[in-house]
């Protein structure tokens, strides 16, 4: 029957085809590698481009893309153009683990930067670890306690994005003098909103404030009639807010569906541009935002910056802290190889180390040598009332140009 | 030829083959191990790195073969079991001081943990004759329960920052110790280890037992009508099935040196069953190769950046074809391709 | 007193719009014994249909009706082209099935994009009873839940439609025999719950975040509804089912935390699913 002859032929290529398959995949690395090192200093960078958080991948990639093509533009580091090695890890953690190796191993990057959440950044730790190779990272974070080593508390992890007493801290005594006492606090269950919210409430009661409840929800909760009925009865007067992904967008919905927008006072830590373009302008009206960036603020750094990503990405490209996390990560990066002038770890961390960036978007910052954290400013804003896109989402409320968090709890110096 | 016909008369036309199968999938296991044994003395690098964890995934895929291609039951769960290993070396190691080598008792936790669990809650659902299919459902369920348990208790497992895993000793009491820090010895460790489960399994699917689960998944009526205690055969496979998955994470965690809550998410464990569906569910060995094929075409395109978005569609799609067109995997095609050239060359 | 009431509010309400979601896999399973693990994707499917109709300007409600339809002709094509010749082989279209899961939303995120999106909501305001303010949206939604339960009741037994996809479901060889065209019957239902999925997925739009995932959520516990209430009990089995899993949820939140609940619920409907008789359907 033609039919089977068909299917025969398919078939027994299709059989070769999966073994050399095989063999090809074990057999790439010896065929691709060129004969002697290549020129450009090679930075891998792990990034969410799909799956889950496949939302924040974008911003985050380009962040870093748009700072690699300024610092060749202007003549590479140390005479070398660098070359960026996206690796996507599908938001799985196993694969960053798989493709954390896979760039430092067999692309022999010289370094790395990204992943995205905290979970990806532990997965990576005991990679850069055992490699010994550096790994820049830029989101907003918990902070940094021993007990997650290699996750943290590493000297080879530099972290760019704020942690809870930069984020959070400044901006207590305000919004308590101007909205009230009584926190209520809900986020997602795990360790980000929890260190959050220790220190949250730790300043909250310096200032005499107090947590009326703290609720911590499992991911992909659809449902918040519960808790809206317990916000009502405890008569809080902020909501302290630190959910993740589409939870935040599905509470904050149903919270304003109930009416209690105009009764309560709602400060996140969570909602940058990303999050807050799915809320709508409906929805995150007056909402407070608190974070070390944001695409509205006012520094002439930023308008320029702006200019340039907007020139290569478009006029509606968003950006966010992340996003700008990734950017100056970057540029220090080159800034301490070239301090350092050779591509080796040990001389690239001194190089990091106390290393400031002036052209940072948000204003000028630093990397402490203490324990890898950056320095930067801090900014709460409101959301504005009927906002229209990105360009003119968020206002300013109140700004720091600089916060200097509290030491890590780590074994320091790092 | 209507779809329909086109499997039924693939699925006939294998009944008869088992005896072929059965030499041609020992030959086809020699060869691969074999290989695997050798790599690492031909190449170096990343490639010896990262085949210790596509192999324990192969393992992984194992376990679920034994159940679809064997018994004829889906799972969806597989990951949970996969987790709970990983997650009893990793708390062992952490917080246990033993004067024995805690990675041993660590793996024996987790595989005999997870073995166990497979064991209750088999028979807690098979006792009551629930049916496959929804069987299936619990298994979803068991996946989001493991999940969900593991990220909650996060001040022991760290939640959803998840646990950090040493690289574990071999050790022989005191007299010898060997680190496994580095990239050969866990290779080969691992290989051996994988080689070990594998041959064991298939002895097990080969004996009785494995004859009997292959009749109830033939016609469970009949099985029943001979007087055969159907709910305890498959309650017995499903728990080896959590006891392979439970082997697989363990020495997974100390490979990757991470365990993750998501180790036992739902998307973990459908990614699973499309390896075997992709390797073919009633070959070990198939369902071994196409875990690792799989898992080292995702690395591979992933990062291609004119196809890193379209990779997750091209697998859907691949996995359709699985289903559809060829049922019985890559194990299948191959094992046709032997067959023709058995029939040109005969007379 | 005012939180009793709140209970009884919010629980209707969760069960009312968990009975919608779950309504379409209700059917299919239900009926045709197909476990559609593609639901999550048809109701995803739907709010992001409606998502683009309303960004051009269409109407809410003809938006959602269109939407509706959308995602009943791809359940149709879907049928016709793959899941019609595995009938008889329940593994193989729940494999399927989940295929069109992953297929659709890879689609969905190559087409829509991957940012959050967001559907206004038709209805603005809150009803008050008490000091307590209801949503208007989430009210009527919940109305049309029962509207549309009511009327596949209609459907199912009062019209000759309705009696012939009954006849099949009770004994499918018998219903051929007897002339009734079984392949156009298993089309109509798997078409049918198809564009309900679809109409959920729409309604529900402007209540969540309107994300690639956001139909998965509903995926597990839908399942659930469908085997507590009893496959084949399409009508009250999806109330009683909603109650339970959307109810138990409410309740278990109220004595402790959201996750211990969470986790109490699935565990709780693995239990029942052990002990609940096998429902109407017999011999697939």
């Amino acid at each position: 029957m033609t039919e089977n002859k068909k299917s025969r032929s398919i078939t027994r290529r299709q059989a070769l085809g999966a073994m050399a398959g095989t063999a090809a995949v074990l057999g790439t690395p010896a065929l691709i590698r060129p004969a002697k090192a290549a020129d450009p200093i090679k930075i891998g960078v792990l990034s969410p481009v799909t799956g889950a958080w496949t939302v924040y991948g974008q911003a985050h990639s380009r962040g870093f893309e748009l700072a690699v093509e300024e610092i060749n533009a202007a003549g590479g580091v140390l005479g070398r153009p660098i070359e960026m090695i996206l690796a996507d890890y599908q938001t799985d953690q196993r694969l960053v683990v798989e493709q954390a190796n896979r760039l430092l191993r067999q692309e022999k990057v010289d370094l790395l930067a990204g992943t995205f959440s905290s979970a990806d950044r532990n997965a990576a730790g005991p990679v850069v670890k055992a490699a010994d190779k550096i790994l820049l990272y830029p989101t907003w974070y918990e902070g940094q306690i021993k007990d997650y080593y290699p996750g943290v508390c590493n000297p080879n992890i530099f972290m760019f994005g704020p942690e809870p007493t930069q984020q959070v801290w400044p901006f207590m005594e305000y919004m308590v003098s101007n909205h009230g006492k009584k926190f209520y606090m809900i986020g997602s269950d795990y360790a980000w909103p929890r260190v959050t919210n220790l220190f949250t409430k730790e300043k909250l009661q310096e200032l005499g404030g107090e947590v009326v409840a703290e609720v911590y929800i499992p991911f992909n909760t659809p449902q918040y009639e519960s808790v809206l009925r317990d916000i009502r009865e405890k008569k809080p007067d902020i909501i302290f807010h630190s959910l993740t992904g589409s939870d935040t967008v599905n509470f904050a919905q149903q919270f304003h569906a109930a009416g209690m927008s105009k009764d309560f006072t709602y400060w996140t830590v969570d909602d940058e541009e990303v999050v807050t373009s799915g809320l709508g302008p409906e929805v995150s009206a007056g909402h407070f935002v608190s974070f070390d960036y944001f695409m509205t603020i006012s520094h002439p750094n930023n308008k320029a910056f702006l200019e340039r990503y907007k020139a290569k990405y478009g006029p509606d490209a968003l950006m966010n802290t992340v996003g700008v996390g990734m950017y100056n990560a970057a540029h220090m990066g080159a800034l301490a190889i070239a301090k350092a002038g050779k591509v080796e770890t040990a001389a690239i961390r001194e190089g990091l180390k106390e290393l400031t960036f002036d052209k940072a978007p948000q204003g000028p910052v630093k990397m402490r040598g203490l324990d890898n954290q950056i320095v930067v400013p801090s900014y709460l804003m409101k959301v504005r009332a009927g906002w229209t896109s990105v360009n003119d989402m968020f206002e300013e409320v109140q700004s720091v140009p600089s916060v200097e968090p509290k030491d890590a709890r780590c074994d320091l110096p790092l | 030829m209507t779809l329909e016909a086109h499997s039924a008369a693939n699925d006939a036309h294998h009944a008869p083959l088992r005896a072929r199968l059965i030499h041609g999938e020992d030959l086809a296991a020699i060869v691969l191990f074999l290989a695997l044994a050798i790599v690492p003395l031909v190449i170096s690098g990343y490639v010896v790195y990262i085949l210790p964890q596509y192999m324990l995934l192969g393992l992984l895929a194992m376990s679920l073969a034994i159940l679809w291609g064997y018994g004829g039951i889906v799972s969806f769960g597989q990951a949970a079991f996969f987790a709970i290993g990983a997650y009893s070396i990793g708390l062992v190691m952490k917080y246990a001081s033993l004067p024995v080598n805690p990675a041993y008792i660590g793996i024996l936790l987790g595989t005999t943990g997870a073995g166990l669990a497979a064991l209750v809650i088999g028979y807690f659902l098979f006792s009551a004759g629930v049916r496959s299919t929804y069987f299936v459902v619990a298994t979803l369920a068991l996946s989001i329960i493991v999940e969900q348990t593991v990220k909650s208790f996060s001040n022991i497992t760290g939640g959803w920052n998840g646990l950090y895993v040493d690289r574990m000793t071999v050790s022989l009491g005191s007299l010898y110790e060997l680190s496994l820090f580095d990239d050969m010895p866990m290779y080969y460790t691992v290989l051996l280890v994988v080689f070990v489960v594998y041959v064991v399994t298939v002895a097990v699917m080969r004996s009785p037992f494995g004859k009997i689960v292959i009749g109830v998944r033939e016609n469970e009526d009949r099985m029943l009508a001979l007087g055969f205690n159907v709910p305890a055969y498959k309650t017995l496979l499903f728990g080896l099935s959590g006891l392979l998955a439970g082997v697989a994470g363990a020495f997974y965690a100390t490979h990757a040196n991470f365990a993750h809550p998501s180790n036992a998410g739902v998307l973990f464990s459908t990614q699973v069953v499309i390896w075997v569906a992709v390797g073919g569910r009633r070959s070990l060995i198939g369902a071994f190769a196409g875990a690792i094929i799989v898992a080292s075409l995702s690395n591979y395109l992933s990062s291609i950046k004119a196809i890193q978005n379209y990779w997750p569609l091209l697998q859907g799609l691949i996995f359709i074809a699985a289903i559809i067109l060829f049922r019985e995997g890559l194990a299948g095609l191959v094992e046709s391709l032997f067959q023709k050239q058995k029939h040109a060359s005969a007379p | 007193m005012d939180t009793l009431i709140s209970v009884i509010t919010d629980t209707v309400l969760i069960t009312l719009v968990l009975a919608l979601a779950a309504f379409g896999l209700a059917i299919i399973y239900g009926l045709i014994g197909v476990i559609n693990m593609g639901h999550g994707a048809m109701l995803t499917l739907g709010a992001y249909f409606t998502w683009s109709l309303t960004r051009h300007g269409m109407p809410f409600v003809a938006s959602v009706l269109l939407s509706a339809s959308a995602v009943g002709t791809v359940g149709l094509v879907f049928e016709h082209l793959i899941i019609r010749h595995f009938y008889n082989r329940p593994f193989d279209t729940l494999l399927l099935t989940w295929a069109f899961f992953l297929v659709a939303t890879e689609v969905i995120k190559i087409v829509f994009g991957t940012d959050f999106r967001n559907v206004a909501r038709p209805i603005e305001g809150a009803i008050d009873i008490g000091i307590y303010r209801i949503p208007a949206y989430r009210t009527i939604v919940g109305g049309l839940s029962i509207l549309l339960i009511l009327s596949t009741a209609f459907i199912l037994y009062k019209t000759s439609l309705g009696i012939k996809i009954r006849a099949m479901v009770q004994n499918r060889e018998m219903a051929g025999l007897l002339g009734l065209n079984v392949a156009f019957m298993y089309k109509c239902v798997f078409g049918f719950g198809s564009f309900i999925a679809g109409l959920a997925g729409g309604l529900i739009a402007p209540m969540y975040s309107v994300d690639p995932y956001m139909g998965n959520t509903f995926l597990v516990r839908s399942f659930f509804v469908v085997i507590v209430g009893g496959i084949g009990q399409v009508l009250a089995g999806t109330l009683f089912g909603s109650f339970t899993i959307g109810g138990l949820e409410t309740v278990l939140a109220l004595f402790s935390d959201q996750v211990i609940a969470q986790i109490a619920v699935f565990f709780i409907a693995v239990v029942l699913l052990r002990f609940r008789p096998q429902g109407v359907f017999t011999g697939r």
